[in-house]
């Protein structure tokens, strides 16, 4: 009445090793699964492939401003060096790298210290955050246009303060000079970030377990020390990503420097993004423009690659049927 | 706590001031302030009249408030409201199909990233996500060509067609994560309960993952009302015009008009300023998730 | 109501066979429990009678019907998910209708059936909660209402009681029994407690590895395991297995000394592929004295455990573990020398190299 079977599988061994199937052969038997993502897939294609391509194209070309892309000649590398040898190209890089990193670093540390001041429960802590939040979502438009009334020259706010309290005789013009726009402009950047960070950080610390925090208060840390020690290791991962996150963000920000000065006067508040418009928009110089983007591409690759290392971290793939 | 009585054996240690506490508290209210004066600002200055803002030293308090801005930009019968009416319509209608797309294209792809293998699958998945990293004005040149192509330049279409990619990849990315803890022996169990797979997604999964599709949307809608790059570059016709775009030609046209000016942007961040008030939570969920694993 | 039939069942992931090579006929009205240690493929196996995964290769019946190719939803079957798998967001009174919607019933009867189950499971004061709102239990019951309300030909249950704490799952498994006991129904049931499937089942099968070890009664496979995974997989405390060497009529032990072997044992050691033997025996086989006795064999006691009806002592014997059961009045310490005699009637021999039980033929 019982059946056996031994350990050894037996003839039936034969019988169930199977040709490995290639690759032809799965997409076929997951056809169906296609169906799913051919919408987002066809989008994308359409918006994001066919424009890779073509900028990519451009940059190897001299096109008409009117881009009538029959008259287009073949011009080589010549775009990439008038881009990389110019010397606006070298002072808008500096300017791109200053913009990036200040704004991050100060929303960042904003956002930090928001967050922890905040993870304590309070009465209006509700309101307070999500006061805080408004800037970052309302458009970057209206950011500019009050921050562009805050800073005029004449009758704005902030330089009557700044004289009212006696700091200087008369009011400063900050966007209209070289040395303080670009400062200006960064402070309206991290106005309006600096609350993403810290919503990032909050959810952060919520991480952070309870126990951790009284085990190091029996062991007699301070305040700092549990900081230090339990906090900030917690927060390292949430830390990265956000910090990318807000490089990405700040590297490819556009409206701000756009709308407040158009990256002027003389160029001192551009960054690559506001400059690769004004020479594509701007003078119509599309080849040298498609070059400075394909630039701008490469070094986005590169962050690009961390941003997704950070974000697909723990995220182990499912077996689903 | 800091009377001490007979009968009370502890020795009472007085508690000593927790200057992180205070530092903290310092520290918001300077954040707080921060924050707001710019915006309280905007908000007076649209309360006054185009003299009254134009002083030095300025009037900090209106010396006589008035809704006349206000007046002016909702007025359908006058020139500037008309104006203003149909740009705010017009990103109405933008963002609205937008989202709604977005969830349509974007539910059954996170779907399939979650729970299918098949062969490509994370390339395409990443792929999608790399699109979040290219900034919008490097696309400019050819999408305005493509969009030259398709004829549609000076159309709604061309907008949503690329606010549409906007989105996608955060919301595919915010929905699998999602659908990946709806534990898939609801949908086995939906299925041996006589449910075809279509049906299990769409009476099972499809309501579980309802606060995903809301925290998506917020974010679609919000990206799509703000938008400016692409409205600047791909219309140039008046009644075409969204908000950010339209609102520009008013501080040209109008160049002087700082209070009207102010106006028009409070009323153009009230919608989506509601909106993230009334839905922050979801809000604030999109923004962290993904990035924050437990 | 129906068999099941697996033939040549292979199911594969990659290189892996996760289900290799499983026949098996469960016959109508039979409870039968699938048994094994984690990961030997009894979930899997219980997808693919459900059609929840494709099969790699084989045949699977279902009265009388091939059913390889039928969606889950055409092969009338109900299911019981380890972790019950109740719809979170309807109430239990729409998780036991949502089968019967879908085979689009008419509302009073829905109506009627949803009520009934739900009476005879003693869940109708639950009808409107959500299921988070309910205990472990009272899940467990809805989940077994939602199987119970469309009465499907054949049951499948996937470690329903493991969620459970051990009260509970003693309750509930009497109960899951009378169900199988009024409705005579075709049951497939997944544990990896065999004291579960001791208890519930007309017959088990053993499973490790993707191959099915053993299918029989449980009394069968208790008596005569037929293979040292069987043996030491079955029963509590588990089999002792000894290590040993057979010869002559006799098995020697490296550290010297002999246990004669009956006639018919010494047979079955005859036939073994080396001499190299595993002698198996259950605790309450053995007998433990004090002093040397002629056919026992010398150990060291290792631990005493009382357990209140039974001690059980663990001695080591050749290196190995051997489990023995005592009275409860038994005098004995630790690190003893003891002599623990064999039943030669009751003992088992298996063959070390293939680990396949010996047999005189
Ligand atoms: N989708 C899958 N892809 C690859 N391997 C899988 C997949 N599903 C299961 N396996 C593997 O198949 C084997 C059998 O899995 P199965 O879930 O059937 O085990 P089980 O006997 O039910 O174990 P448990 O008692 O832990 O539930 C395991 O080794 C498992 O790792
Ligand atoms: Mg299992």
């Amino acid at each position: 009445m019982s059946t056996i079977t031994g350990q050894a599988a037996g003839p039936s061994a034969a019988r169930a090793v199977q040709k490995k199937p290639n690759i032809v052969s799965r997409i076929i038997k997951h056809r169906a699964d296609y169906l799913y993502v051919l919408p987002a897939l066809i989008v994308m294609l359409v918006v994001i492939a066919f424009p890779i391509y073509y900028t990519i194209e451009l940059s190897f070309f001299r096109t008409p401003p009117n881009l009538q892309m029959k008259d287009k000649i073949w011009t080589g590398l010549s775009n990439y060096s008038l881009v990389l040898n110019s010397s606006v190209f070298h002072e808008v890089t500096i300017q791109t790298i200053i913009w990036t990193l200040a704004s991050t670093v100060f929303s960042f540390l904003l956002g930090l210290g928001a967050a922890l001041s905040l993870h304590r429960e309070f009465v209006g802590r509700g309101v307070l955050r999500a006061l805080l939040l408004i800037p970052y979502v309302i458009s970057a438009v209206a950011a500019s246009y009050v921050w562009k009334w805050l800073y005029h020259s004449d009758f704005g706010v902030i330089g009557a303060i700044s004289v009212a309290l006696g700091f200087t005789d008369e009011p400063i013009n900050f966007l209209d000079n070289r040395q303080t726009v670009l400062a200006s402009l960064i402070v309206v950047n991290i106005w309006k970030e600096f609350s993403f960070a810290m919503v990032m950080l909050m959810a952060g610390l919520q991480t952070v377990p309870d126990q951790l925090h009284r085990a190091a208060m029996v062991d007699g840390a301070n305040t700092w020390d549990r900081f230090w020690h339990v906090t900030f290791p917690h927060l390292k991962g949430v830390s990265m990503v956000t910090i990318l996150l807000l490089m990405v963000a700040n590297f490819n920000s556009f409206i701000i420097p756009f709308v407040m000065t158009g990256g002027g006067p003389a160029d001192a508040s551009h960054i690559w993004i506001t400059h690769i418009y004004q020479l594509a928009f701007g003078r119509q110089q599309w080849g040298a423009a498609s070059a400075y983007a394909v630039i701008l591409f490469v070094v986005m690759m590169t962050l690009g690659y961390f941003y997704v290392k950070a974000l697909t971290r723990g995220d182990e793939t499912r077996q689903g049927a | 706590m800091t009377d001490t009585t007979a009968t009370r054996i502890r020795p009472v240690v007085k508690k000593p001031v927790d200057w992180w506490r205070w530092a903290g508290r310092v520290f918001l209210t300077f954040l707080l302030l921060f924050t707001v004066l710019p915006m309280a600002w905007m908000i007076l200055t649209s309360v006054k009249s185009q003299f009254a803002a134009m002083q030095y030293p300025p009037q900090w308090w209106p010396a006589e408030p008035t809704l006349n801005n206000y007046f002016k930009l909702l007025d359908p019968t006058q020139r500037i409201g008309q104006d203003f009416l149909r740009y705010f319509w017009n990103s109405f209608y933008v963002s609205l199909l937008t989202t709604i797309l977005g969830v349509v294209v974007a539910v059954p792809a996170a779907y399939a990233f979650s729970r299918f293998r098949f062969p490509g699958r994370n390339f395409m998945f990443f792929a999608v996500l790399v699109r979040n990293m290219f900034p919008a004005v490097v696309f400019l040149m050819p999408l305005f060509l493509l969009m030259r192509w398709m004829g549609l330049v000076n159309t709604h279409g061309s907008l949503i067609l690329t606010y549409l990619t906007f989105g996608l990849p955060l919301s595919i990315w915010l929905l699998k994560g999602f659908y990946d803890n709806i534990p898939i022996q609801l949908e086995q169990a939906a299925r041996i309960d006589g449910a075809t797979r279509l049906q299990a997604f769409l009476l099972i999964v499809m309501p579980l993952s309802t606060p995903g599709i809301i925290a998506t949307s917020i974010f679609s809608f919000i990206g799509a009302w703000n938008e400016y790059v692409y409205a600047y570059t791909f219309l140039s016709r008046d009644d075409q015009m969204t908000l950010p775009v339209g609102i520009q030609r008013f501080f040209t046209e109008f160049a002087t008009d700082w209070p009207g000016l102010m106006a028009a942007t409070f009323l153009m961040s009230v919608p989506v300023v509601v909106m993230f008030l009334v839905l922050q939570k979801y809000f604030v969920r999109a923004l962290t998730e993904g990035a924050v694993k437990h | 109501m129906a068999e099941v039939v697996l033939q040549n069942v292979i199911k594969t992931y990659g290189n892996l066979y996760a289900v290799n090579d499983v026949s098996l006929t469960v016959n109508d009205g039979e409870f039968i429990a699938l048994v094994g240690p984690s990961g030997c493929g009894k979930t899997t196996t219980l997808n693919l009678i459900a059609g929840l995964l494709p099969m790699s290769g084989g045949d699977i019946s279902i009265g009388n019907r091939i059913v390889n190719d039928l969606d889950p939803k055409d092969r009338d079957i109900a299911m019981v998910f380890q972790n019950y798998a109740l719809y979170p967001n309807k109430t239990v009174y729409k998780n036991l209708a949502f089968p019967l919607q879908m085979r689009k019933l008419p509302k009073e009867e829905i109506d009627r059936k949803v009520q009934d189950a739900a009476r005879l499971l003693d869940i109708t004061h639950l009808l409107d909660r959500k299921p988070r709102e309910l205990s472990g239990g009272q899940q467990q019951r809805v989940a077994l209402g939602r199987a119970l309300v469309r009465d499907p030909a054949v049951f499948l249950m996937d470690e329903p009681l493991s969620n459970l704490d051990a009260k509970l799952r003693v309750q509930m498994r009497s109960e899951i029994k009378r169900f199988h006991h009024n409705l005579n129904a075709t049951v497939v049931y997944v544990t990896h407690d065999q004291l579960e499937a001791v208890t519930m089942a007309d017959k088990m099968a053993v499973m490790s590895g993707g191959l099915l070890q053993q299918y029989d009664t449980p009394a069968n496979v208790f008596a005569n395991p037929v293979n040292t995974f069987v043996a030491s997989f079955v029963g509590s405390p588990a089999m002792s297995l000894i290590p040993l060497e057979a010869v002559g009529n006799a098995l020697r032990s490296p550290e010297g000394w002999e246990l004669p072997l009956s006639q018919l044992n010494a047979r079955k050691a005859a036939n073994s592929t080396t001499n190299k033997i595993v002698l198996g025996a259950r605790h309450s086989t053995l007998k433990l004295h004090k002093a040397a006795t002629p056919g026992a064999v010398p150990g060291k006691v290792y631990t005493v455990e009382p357990t209140g009806d039974v001690t059980f002592a663990q001695v080591f014997i050749n290196g190995a573990v051997v489990n023995i059961s005592l009275e409860p009045t038994a005098r004995i310490e630790p690190d003893e020398m003891v002599w623990v005699e064999f039943d030669q009637e009751r003992m088992h021999l298996f063959d070390a190299e293939t680990t396949m039980a010996l047999k005189a033929i």
